[in-house]
């Protein structure tokens, strides 16, 4: 078990270091100069440019910047951007409302998914059933910032129920809305998956036997079926928590949160490799991480799986 | 009430149950009929089951696939799927109580003190992620209310009773930790742990390899004498009955065409169909021979032919055979066929 784990953990040194070489050499890769739009309405002067870029290391080759940059990261120090602030510092007030964020959004996925994909199996064919397929069809069809631009519309502008935007403060009640809508895709997947699981093991020869030996439909269902459905629910569940991190991207921008998404956006927009790169590598760890604990999880969930 | 009622219902409650029988007589299968709704049409899996079960009897119910046995012991557990089975007619009276129309929630309760079943693969019917004495243990703690600590322990009993080695270091043992005569052990122990009065065995050997087999039918051979349950045992296997049951009821296409005590079906099958099905046992002085098999296949329960639903692949078929279905009748005292040539076929 702690030879799995050190060894997952081992593994996640290439994977990271690969990663970031990826990122590092993509934001290399964009055409456009970082400079241009820094100085207002004309070009920079000639030795503020020079200045720059030496400061920034930009007229390094890649594997170059790429190295100083992975130095001063293993010093634990993930730099500084390009308007002078330090990334570590950026990241440590963004990163707590975008976990916020995606962690009521996985809420919103457990609770209504579950809960959605639990009615519709044991009542498969019926109404509710086809109500929750095609509901979660169109869900899943829509792109989400459709999803996002009408219900903020909506709910926010005319109807006035939820905040439109969110403050720097992203309180509970203002995140509402957009973790709703962040995890509305993930809803969808998780009711399907949970529908599916239980009607597949409602035919489990386990179930029949559950009811032969005198349990209440509640157990046979609520304990013997959904306790096997959900295994790969929870699966799902904790991988999908860092992609709802990345996938913050979109919602952070819709709803003004100051958040990693919106952070990664402008950096990238500026050309600004160091912040994008930092914030990419730490949301690629808490994605290994959540990985790692999903693995762990599982070998709790289903006695079948061992870890050795 | 008479004085003999109110003495079975006494001793009924004292050991956990709510029927007594009357006179020994258990089970009343009468005139059962299933089908199966499908969207291809009505596949008749049963039609027209008869039989009785008394204490301490072990009946065993012997067909090939489809021939509705399985289906008959779903019936009378009431773990058939319906929709899309549908029980047109019959009874199924458990102590006379007649189990169809109880209930539900009374009939829930029937199932594990009163009636229980062993299925055929132990290792799917077993549920996967719970330890196997949590499994026992549950059967207390749910029909008789008890704490977890005292359920785990009668379910150590159990474990012991069916001769599971080191049962009490094994009780937080998941199944997928035993061999396949293990988890049909374990099985059994869930099975007979509130003593019920009817066990069914469905197959509960055909998983498992052969000296693996003569253990467990010996298990529940000796656990039916202990308890004198009543033993429905539902095979395919014609040398797995034939130590253990008292009477053989043969089913085809979801009727049971002949019905004897073991030793007479053995040396006279009185129906075609039997007949065949031991003609098509491997013998060693065949060796080198052609193995007999009944020829043709088992009907289409959609489409079951007129007449005796066997006639297509009967030697003895004649024109009466293709037109008038031969009931179930007595060839000579104890022995039953639903054949036209019984006779012929008992005597030839």
């Amino acid at each position: 078990m702690y030879k799995y784990i050190l060894r997952r953990l081992l593994q996640m040194i290439p994977v990271l270091l690969g990663s970031t070489f990826i990122i590092f050499a993509m934001v290399f890769a964009l055409p456009g100069d970082p400079t241009a739009g820094m100085c207002g309405e004309r070009p920079c002067a000639p030795a503020f440019v020079a200045k720059f870029r030496l400061e920034h290391n930009l007229d390094d080759p890649l594997p170059t910047q790429y190295a100083k940059y992975m130095v001063n990261v293993a010093q634990g120090d993930l730099g500084t951007n390009f308007r002078g602030i330090k990334v570590a510092d950026e990241l440590k007030t963004r990163y707590p409302t975008t976990a916020k964020l995606a962690g009521m959004a996985i809420i919103f996925e457990t609770i209504i998914g579950v809960f959605a994909g639990v009615l519709a199996g044991i009542r498969k064919g019926r109404f509710v059933d086809n109500l929750v397929l095609v509901s979660t069809l169109f869900v899943i069809a829509i792109p989400i910032f459709v999803i996002g631009a009408t219900l903020q519309y909506y709910l926010g502008v005319r109807w006035k129920i939820f905040p439109v935007t969110v403050s720097p403060e992203a309180t509970f009640y203002e995140l509402l809305l957009p973790a709703f809508v962040l995890g509305s895709g993930s809803i969808a997947y998780v009711a399907r998956l949970t529908r599916t699981n239980l009607v597949e093991n409602l035919r489990a020869d386990y179930v029949r036997t559950a009811v032969a030996k005198g349990l209440t439909r509640r157990r046979a269902i609520g304990l013997h079926t959904l306790r096997n459905s959900l295994i790969p629910v929870v699966t799902f569940i904790g991988a999908d928590f860092g992609g709802l991190l990345g996938g913050a991207i979109v919602t952070e921008r819709i709803f003004n949160i100051q958040g990693v998404g919106g952070y990664t956006f402008s950096s990238l927009h500026n050309h600004d490799g160091v912040a994008v790169v930092g914030t990419v590598t730490v949301l690629v760890l808490v994605f290994l991480l959540a990985n790692l604990l999903v693995d762990l999880l599982y070998g709790v969930l289903d006695p079948r799986i061992t870890h050795d | 009430m008479t004085t003999s009622e109110t003495m079975a219902r006494a001793s009924a409650k004292s050991s956990g149950h709510t029927y007594a029988p009357k006179d020994g007589l258990l089970l009343q299968v009468a005139d059962l009929h299933v089908e199966f709704h499908t969207p291809d049409g009505i596949a008749r899996a049963i039609n027209g089951v008869n039989f009785d079960l008394y204490e301490g009897q072990t009946l065993a119910i012997l067909g090939e696939s489809g021939s509705g046995k399985s289906v008959t012991a779903q019936a009378i557990m009431g773990i058939l799927d319906m929709p899309p089975a549908v029980i047109p007619h019959g009874q199924i009276r458990y102590c006379g109580e007649d189990l169809l129309t109880m209930d539900p929630e009374q009939r829930r309760r029937t199932r594990g003190p009163e009636i229980s079943m062993v299925f055929q693969d132990a290792l799917s019917s077993l549920n996967p992620v719970f330890p196997v004495g949590w499994q026992i243990a549950e059967m207390f703690r749910v029909h008789r209310g008890m704490n977890k600590s005292d359920a785990l322990e009668r379910a150590v009993k159990l474990m012991q009773r069916v001769q599971i080695p080191a049962a009490k270091e094994r009780v937080k043992a998941y199944p997928h930790q035993f061999s396949g005569g293990m988890r049909q052990r374990i099985m059994i122990a869930m099975a007979i742990a509130l003593d019920p009065a009817v066990l069914i065995a469905d197959e509960p050997t055909t998983a498992l390899d052969v000296t693996v087999q003569a253990q467990i039918m010996a298990l529940l051979q000796e656990l039916q004498e202990e308890r004198q349950m009543g033993l429905i045992l539902i095979t395919h296997d014609l040398g797995v009955v034939a130590d253990v049951a008292d009477k053989i009821a043969v089913m085809y296409a979801g009727r049971i065409v002949e019905r004897a005590d073991v030793f007479d079906l053995y040396r006279k099958p009185a129906h075609p169909y039997t007949k065949g099905l031991l003609e098509s046992i491997p013998r060693l002085d065949q060796k080198g021979q052609q193995l007999a098999a009944i020829g043709g296949l088992p009907p289409n329960l959609m489409r079951i032919p007129n007449g005796c639903a066997f006639n297509p692949r009967c030697k003895y078929a004649q024109d009466v055979c293709r037109e008038d279905r031969p009931a179930l009748l007595e060839v000579v005292p104890g022995r039953e066929s639903a054949c036209h040539f019984a006779e012929e076929v008992l005597n030839g």
